[in-house]
């Protein structure tokens, strides 16, 4: 008889989600459903009718971890439908951006991801904010790798945050030679640093992998060779960066995909039958309360080629780089592995940037209503952004963004693991869902009969 | 980081209303000439993790952050909060790290000043509709916040300091004739 546990809200990732688990007698997940449950908030709605300038510093508020990629992808996307060529110069700015991005992503991943793993040799999981060795200088080359990341972002960005510097036709500033050697001396920096953090985290995840139990919340909990293993296949588009046009890279094509919607995949109601009060943090779900993932769910399915398909640095790593190790323990070691290149990628960009070069179009279209895309490749996987310009206004705005890709994949990877694991074989996706929730729903036309769905 | 000696935040989310207040603040902070000393910063929604987490108390000796809080008092009303009085909030993970938990670790070793404004309609931002306007109160908060910032780091700039000794607001003043001023 299979019961049905529900973990909520997950923990260790940005947003609000929920795992609903259909166990069996063993506690071995049957049906597994991962759904955001960050309300729907409109973004694209908001965009229409705004100037092409406008959209991308919207777009990249939307989320506090990955402006640039959201900044990036749409000023992408744009350039697209308008027909806009950027200066060399300004696509070296982008890319050194886009990389200082992934630099300091991929680090604050770690720090997540580190309490569920153990200090070989031990019994003890790794506590990232103990003031104890060896963790403690593991811990500060963390933050000193997410700072570097930072620091290039804000110069080559403009801003901290939620980069001012990018805009429709290339960059708003080029660099200063002097700026540009700080990068440089910044990247170099952190190549000694990185090489060191992600040997060490392949190290430990390679320890955890070789475990036959681990512990959860005091339960010894099997754990299993194939963990989070799925057979759905991979997606990217560029090792760094993204594409704007099937001559770039022919493996994003928008008419390969279409969005199902969450009642048609997720499972209908059920009752929490099972109820684990030992479960960190605060235990499971009550038994009794009604659960209903197809109407919680905040997100629709993406399907390419009528399958959910994964994103991410192990799609990358596997597109691009013959990498072939499935499972949560490969994803997460495809992530580390991406830690060097991002920096040995960045200086290539730095050595050939030239501060006085233009980093401006000589023209800019005011576009024709054309869709344009972009896919960028963020950290954490492909963020697309599709619109439609059309005389200096944007008539029509969506992201698909990687979470939302992820969700349906890693519902399918949870089948076969211990429920207890659910969560680590979610955040081996490095899930930020509070830009994965909005909706766009079309019909077999490909027309958008329901825009909002939930009450 | 790129940090000085003073730093300015203005935290906040610009979809979502009034909690765009930080940033909009910072923006017409950006119009002043302000001593080398100072650095301003639109933190916007990762002001905790990408800001407060990279300070170097060697080099930053004050921090002042602007956001909105509801603290009962009238739309557009503002209060300067020393850091000392902060509270610590409950821990739940990095990605959602509460602003003033930091604050809270970092105010012993840098001298912390939070401004903050009430806003019109308290924000829930689990639940909030996306909405990109400041509401009329809050932005005529803005030249007051200003005035207290200017004031909290030392810096006399003449128009805005005389504004506040009269107790004058953007909105309100009639002295030039035209409504908006």
């Amino acid at each position: 008889m299979s019961k049905v546990v529900e973990i909520s809200p997950t923990t260790r990732h940005e947003g609000h989600t929920k795992l609903v688990l259909k166990v069996n007698d063993q506690g071995i997940v049957e049906t597994g459903n991962w759904c955001s449950i960050t309300p729907v908030r409109g973004v694209e709605k908001l965009a229409v009718g705004k100037t092409p300038e406008q959209v991308p510093k919207i777009a990249s508020r939307v989320c506090g971890i990955c402006p640039i990629a959201h900044c990036l992808a749409a000023t992408e996307a744009m350039e697209a439908s308008i027909k806009c060529e950027i200066p060399n110069d300004a696509k070296l700015l982008r890319h050194i951006l886009q990389l200082a991005n992934r630099l300091h992503s991929h680090a604050l991943h770690n720090i997540l991801t580190l309490p569920d793993l153990y200090i070989p040799g031990t019994e003890t999981k790794i506590n990232p904010f103990t003031s104890e060795e060896p963790v403690r200088s593991v811990a500060k080359r963390i933050q000193r790798l997410r700072e570097i990341g930072q620091t290039i972002g804000q110069i080559s960005g403009g801003e901290a945050i939620h980069p001012s510097n990018p805009r429709i036709g290339g960059m708003y500033r080029n660099v200063s030679e002097q700026a540009k050697i700080k990068m440089y001396d910044l990247a170099k920096e952190a190549i000694p640093l990185a090489h060191a953090q992600a040997e060490f985290m392949i190290a430990v995840l390679r320890n955890y992998q070789k475990r036959d139990f681990v512990d959860v919340g005091g339960m010894k909990v099997p754990l299993p060779k194939d963990l989070g293993f799925h057979d759905q296949g991979y997606l990217a588009t560029h090792p760094f960066y993204g594409s704007s046009s099937l001559d770039e890279s022919p493996t994003w094509d928008p008419r390969r995909f279409k969005e199902a919607r969450p009642w048609d995949w997720y499972m209908g109601e059920m009752t929490v039958d099972l109820e684990e009060p030992r479960y960190p943090v605060g235990g499971t779900t009550k038994v009794g309360t009604k659960t209903n993932p197809q109407m919680d769910a905040c997100t629709g399915i993406p399907m390419y080629d009528g399958q959910p398909i994964e994103v991410g640095p192990r799609a990358r790593q596997v597109v691009f780089h013959g990498f072939d190790e499935k499972g949560t323990i490969g994803q997460q070691i495809a992530r580390q592995m991406e830690y060097q290149d991002c920096l040995y990628e960045m200086i290539d960009c730095i050595d050939e940037l030239n501060t006085s070069g233009k980093v401006v179009a000589d023209y800019i279209p005011n576009g024709d209503g054309t869709l344009g895309w972009a896919a960028n490749e963020a950290p954490r996987g492909m963020d697309v952004h599709m619109t439609r310009v059309k005389d200096w206004k944007v008539q029509y705005f969506s992201m698909l963004v990687p979470t939302t890709w992820n969700f349906a994949v890693c519902s399918k990877a949870l089948t076969g693991a211990p429920w207890q694991l659910a969560e680590v074989i979610m955040r081996g996706y490095d899930p930020c869902v509070s830009c994965a929730t909005h909706m766009i729903v079309l019909d077999e036309d490909s027309k958008v009969v329901a825009q909002k769905l939930i009450q | 980081m790129l940090h000085s000696e003073i730093v300015i935040v203005g935290c906040g989310n610009p979809l979502f209303g009034d909690d765009g207040f930080g940033p909009a603040v910072i923006e017409e902070l950006e119009k002043l000439r302000l001593p080398d000393n100072v650095t301003i910063q639109d933190g916007g929604a990762g002001a905790p993790h990408f800001i407060f987490n990279f300070l170097d108390p060697e080099v930053t000796k004050r921090l002042i952050v602007v956001d909105i809080a509801d603290f009962n008092a009238k739309p557009g009303s503002i209060s300067k909060i020393s850091g000392n009085d902060l509270k610590p909030g409950a821990y739940v993970d990095p990605h959602s790290w509460d602003g003033v938990d930091q604050l809270c670790r970092i105010r012993d070793l840098i001298d912390t000043t939070v401004i903050v404004c009430q806003p019109t309609k308290v924000i829930d931002k689990g639940n909030a509709e996306v909405e990109m306007e400041l509401s009329e109160a809050v932005k005529n908060a803005i030249p007051k916040a200003i005035q207290i910032i200017l004031e909290t780091i030392g810096v006399d700039y003449g128009t805005t300091i005389n504004l506040q000794e009269e107790g004058r607001q953007r909105g309100t003043a009639e002295a030039c004739g035209t409504k908006k001023c």
